[in-house]
């Protein structure tokens, strides 16, 4: 029995047994993800994504005073201008929970849009903006009656939202960046709705980036910009290149919005990192009142960076801004400190006096307190999380921690932010350069689902994140064994979100239904049989995610590919991870047969009429 | 008594119009009695203007090379595919009047201009039939798109497309060239050239469709019994008075849930029988033809009628009255052209899209108050209004 144990236990495929055999519940880790203080700071709001929870802190004693269940992985809150009444959102549960601030019941629960996360009131407080990360739209609550009057498209993921100092503008950034052509470099959205009227104003673009996180407006008395920190991608070349650097940078926009009418915003780029070290993971932010520093987290570097926003300024003066985004010698000039904060530092927020900074751990549990007036940690706050810290856990922080990568440039959750996708084709290790570019895939459900890569090379998680993480991506030693299996019953862990196209009965729509006869039909329109191996259903069957978890060739290979059979990829929550195809050509589900089907290889659809191809895309959406 | 004297003198020369006895103040049609144009001499990036929306204070334009935005007076900006535009032939322009953004159909897909930027959907990117776009129209969260295969609407809440052609809906042909929400009757109307008049009910989810009932091409044998032809250009729905209202080829339909109202040229003030689109509202119905823009208050059974005069730079408005009898005024400036393709309403202002240009036409009480007393009063106030008209004419010039 022994013996057999230690067998099994050096396979690799017997550790992913053993990891994924986890025999004792995971404790509940509170996960903070977002505080916020209440207007007369006398209270610090924290959002606990891990246990469904809104605590609130007593910054004086730096004690939680009270708790309240919220829904479904909550994600924000949002505080009513006299500080009455506390939003947050409930991503999972496609809701927001109404709280009373003084007794901390729930008053009312909202219903959104697909997905909310952050959210703020105007400054009336009689509306709610929320930002549907899954439904990529904006849900506008009138707070008096409580119903969604309206939604406002966004672009992919719109995650946080601010409102402006002077009320007049609801800003939402976009975590992934648009559809586009996959070898051309990406662009990202900020939304800028204008709150009386809620609609929309503008929309920015910013290139050459994505992830665009939290939206922190400096004081008037330096200029009224914004500004929202990024991730820049250099994914159009080949990865090879992170062993010389630059590869994944990060970075800050800084947007002046525009204040006439027939005018624009303008967008400048500034890069955090410093030549030989980077600070992946740029997150939160928020700047002191009195606008002298601005405070930018690092999630992935578990760093803060303070700057001095006088000298930032500077900088944004003396280098030209087309040059700017890939200078970086930047940092130096304005990044005064870097301190260390727990893992995985997401929002930060100052007191309204000014005095410190406080910073939620998302996966330590605790919180980091920064004397604005030393510029040094003060204090870490322990929110009473438990303290064994389990195997996923573990697994979780490494997927978090870019400090495995070459000058720490990136980490897992880099490229797969929330463990999804970052709706780009990159240019991974290829034995020839430039070829076989590949859509970046989501590491939600994956369990079970191996061989691994687009070429299906990798048969297991340990061969994807162990040797060749290390030697293909991170450019350095990597995980020793025990993280190595630590990270791999993390990944393996990750849930698929619940799925919005389909009705909580499980009951599918009339276009569904058709959808559902199309994807499992056996013959054309006119009657012909279609070939065994062409039918949906033989290449993506239902009982394994959809997947055959073999390698097929749909005649989707480019000029550029080596390769022409890839991996069958599994199509659950599919109407979440654009673009399609083994590149990311596909910008959209219709494309996979509009544009690259001409042969009929990928299933025959040159038969359908339209609206038949678009009941089979309404079925596929509800896998 | 001076002004009777330079009244006198004006006079001379000028025609005398036509004076018949002028109804009650109550029934008398408004007038429009001046016309500005853009046209490509100041702006407009193309002469055929196909569409006209009204979002505000301002105007957005339809051309065959894109679209252009009318504000403060002037073509403020042009809009063609260089900036984004999927297709630089624009047909139909729906403001959503809920989030600002604009849906625009083109002969080369539908594009999405929200907040200054572009988003383009065409039938091989996205759910939508076909990209050949005749008319857009919004309904709540939805976007209808009349296409040349069909009806197509996307839920911008969940971004799923909803088809309907011959395959699945009663259209004869699935040419679809116009689409118009009913809010409160929960409908949406198409127009379908070839397939007649469809209604779809939006709580019982069904189409149904309204044909010619003499199925006769060429003839009307059964009148107000049914569409008065097949061939439906377009359609537009008057909320007030509860009628949506079908332009054809061959006549004007105009069907009240219960009674169909059919007006052909030979019996009504009715410009042409081709028509090429409709609008109406509040009791109100407008013709746009291919021998000017008729209105028609149709419970009085009052037309108006507005075209180019023949004589050059003049405009010419021809009353006809419920009894039959018409009247007609002449104003300086007109129309900038008799082929009318669509218009819009801004206010009490019409904006009208035309085969040379968009018209924007304003109502001047003054001067409609002085040419229905020159109605009544005959001759001497005809001199009146001659003066008037001469006035005009100077001061256009």
């Amino acid at each position: 029995m022994i013996v057999a144990e230690v067998i099994r236990s050096t396979s690799p495929l017997a550790a992913v047994s053993a990891a994924q055999t986890v025999t004792a519940a995971e404790p509940d880790y509170l996960s903070p993800v977002e505080i916020k203080f209440a207007p007369d700071g006398r209270r610090l709001y924290i959002v606990c994504e891990g246990t469904d929870s809104l605590l609130a802190l007593d910054p004086a004693t730096r004690r939680v005073v009270a708790r309240a269940r919220v829904g479904n992985r909550p994600k924000d809150v949002a505080i009513s201008p006299d500080g009455k009444t506390l939003y947050v959102s409930n991503e999972w549960s496609d809701t927001v929970s109404e709280i009373a601030a003084a007794s901390f019941e729930l008053r009312r629960t909202l219903k959104t849009g697909w997905g909310p996360v952050g959210l703020v009131t105007d400054r009336a407080g009689t509306t709610l903006f929320v930002a549907n990360s899954i439904g990529n739209n904006v849900s506008v609550i009138d707070l008096r009656s409580g119903k969604e009057t309206k939604r406002l498209m966004t672009e992919r993921c719109p995650h946080y939202v601010a409102l402006s100092r002077d009320g007049k503008h609801v800003y939402v950034s976009n975590l992934l960046p648009h559809l586009g052509p996959y070898d051309e470099p990406p662009v990202s959205e900020l939304l800028a709705i204008n709150a009386d009227s809620q609609t929309v104003a503008e929309r920015v673009f910013i290139p050459g980036v994505i992830e665009l996180r939290r939206i922190a407006e400096a004081p008037a008395s330096i200029g009224s910009y914004l500004l929202v920190p990024f991730m820049r991608p250099k994914n159009l070349g080949p990865l090879i290149r992170v062993g010389q650097g630059w590869v994944v940078t990060h970075g800050m926009a800084i947007l002046r919005p525009a204040r006439a009418a027939d005018t624009r915003t303008t967008v400048s780029q500034v890069l955090l990192d410093d030549i030989d070290r980077y600070y992946a993971g740029t997150c939160g932010a928020a700047f002191t009142p009195s606008g002298q520093f601005a405070l930018v987290t690092a999630s992935e570097a578990n760093s803060v960076a303070i700057i001095n926003t006088a000298r930032l300024a500077a900088r944004l003066r003396q280098v030209p801004a087309e040059e700017l985004p890939n200078r970086l010698d930047s940092a130096g000039a304005f990044v005064v400190r870097r301190l260390p904060t727990g893992h995985d530092p997401r929002s930060v927020v100052v007191s309204p006096e000014g005095r410190f900074a406080y910073i939620a751990n998302r996966l330590d549990d605790t919180l980091t307190v920064i004397n604005l007036s030393e510029l040094k940690v003060a204090d870490t706050v322990d929110l009473g999380g438990p303290t064994q810290i389990t195997q996923l856990r573990r697994g979780q922080r490494l997927f978090h921690d870019a400090r495995y990568c070459f000058q720490g440039q990136f980490a897992c959750s880099t490229c797969h932010p929330n463990e999804h996708v970052d709706g780009l084709a990159w240019n991974l290790e290829t034995p020839q350069l430039g070829r076989d570019r590949v859509d970046n895939r989501t590491l939600r459900g994956i369990k079970d689902t191996a061989p691994f890569k687009w070429s299906g090379r990798n048969p297991d998680l340990q061969t994807q994140c162990g040797p060749r993480i290390a030697k293909f991506l991170f450019r350095s030693e990597g995980f020793n064994p025990q993280e190595l299996e630590d990270l791999v019953a993390y990944i393996n862990s990750i849930p698929l979100p619940p799925n919005r196209h389909l009705a909580p009965n499980g009951e599918l729509t009339d276009a569904q239904e058709r959808g559902k006869r199309i994807f499992f039909r056996e013959a054309t329109n006119d009657g012909r049989e279609i070939p065994f191996n062409n039918r949906c259903y033989v290449c993506h069957p239902p009982d394994s995610h959809y997947a055959m978890l073999a390698g097929a060739d749909v005649g989707a290979a480019n000029k550029y590919d080596t390769i022409k059979a890839f991996d069958v990829p599994q199509l659950d929550r599919v109407y979440e991870s654009a673009p399609y195809l083994h590149n990311g050509e596909a910008l959209g589900l219709e494309e996979i047969w509009t544009i690259f089907n001409n042969a009929d290889t990928h299933g025959v659809t040159s038969d359908m009429r339209k609206e038949q191809l678009n009941d089979l895309i309404e079925f596929l959406k509800t896998l | 008594m001076a002004a009777t004297k330079l009244l006198t003198r004006l006079a001379m020369g000028i025609p005398v119009l036509l004076m018949v006895t002028a109804p009650a103040a109550g029934q008398r049609p408004p007038l429009y009695t001046r016309w500005e144009n853009f046209t490509v001499q100041n702006g407009m990036p193309d002469e055929k203007v196909f569409c006209a929306a009204a979002d505000g204070d301002r105007v957005w334009a339809g051309t065959e090379n894109g679209f252009v935005l009318i504000e403060n007076g002037r073509v403020a900006r042009v809009y063609q595919p260089k900036d984004g535009l999927v297709n630089r032939v624009v047909m139909s322009i729906a403001v959503d009047p809920r989030t600002g953004d604009l849906w625009i159909g083109t002969f080369g897909g539908l594009s999405r201009f929200s907040g200054g930027q572009f988003k383009n959907y065409t039938n091989l990117t996205s759910g939508l039939l076909n990209d050949v776009i005749y008319g857009v129209a919004m309904q709540d969260q939805f976007v209808w798109v009349a296409t040349t295969a069909g009806v197509s609407r996307l839920n911008t809440d969940t971004g799923e497309w909803t088809n309907w052609s011959e395959y699945n809906a009663p259209f004869h042909e699935p040419w679809a060239y116009g689409v118009a929400p009913a809010p409160n009757q929960q409908k949406v109307y198409a127009a379908v050239w070839g397939g007649g008049l469809c209604e779809y009910d939006l709580e019982r989810k069904v189409w149904r469709p309204h044909t010619d009932p003499d199925e006769e091409m060429e003839m009307v044998l059964f009148r107000n019994q049914g569409l008065i032809h097949i061939i439906v250009s377009n359609v537009a729905y008057d909320p007030s008075a509860q009628m949506v209202w079908a332009s054809t080829y061959f006549g004007l339909s105009g069907y009240d849930g219960r009674d169909w109202h059919n007006y052909l040229t030979k019996d009504s003030g009715l410009a042409s029988d081709f028509i090429n689109a409709p609008k109406a509202r509040r009791g109100e119905v407008w013709a746009c033809t291919d021998k000017g823009l008729s209105y028609l208050n149709y419970k009085t059974n009052t037309w108006v009628t507005y075209r180019p005069s023949k004589q050059g730079g003049q405009g010419e408005i021809e009353v006809t009255w419920p009894e039959g009898k018409k009247s007609k005024f002449h104003t300086a400036t007109s129309l900038a052209h008799n082929y009318i393709l669509n218009m819009d309403f801004q206010g009490e202002d019409v904006w009208v899209a035309t085969a040379r240009g968009l018209s924007h036409g304003i109502r001047e009480l003054q001067k409609e108050a002085l040419l229905y007393a020159a109605k009544q009063t005959g001759q001497r106030h005809g001199h009146s209004y001659c003066a008037l008209a001469q006035a005009d004419r100077e001061k256009s010039h």
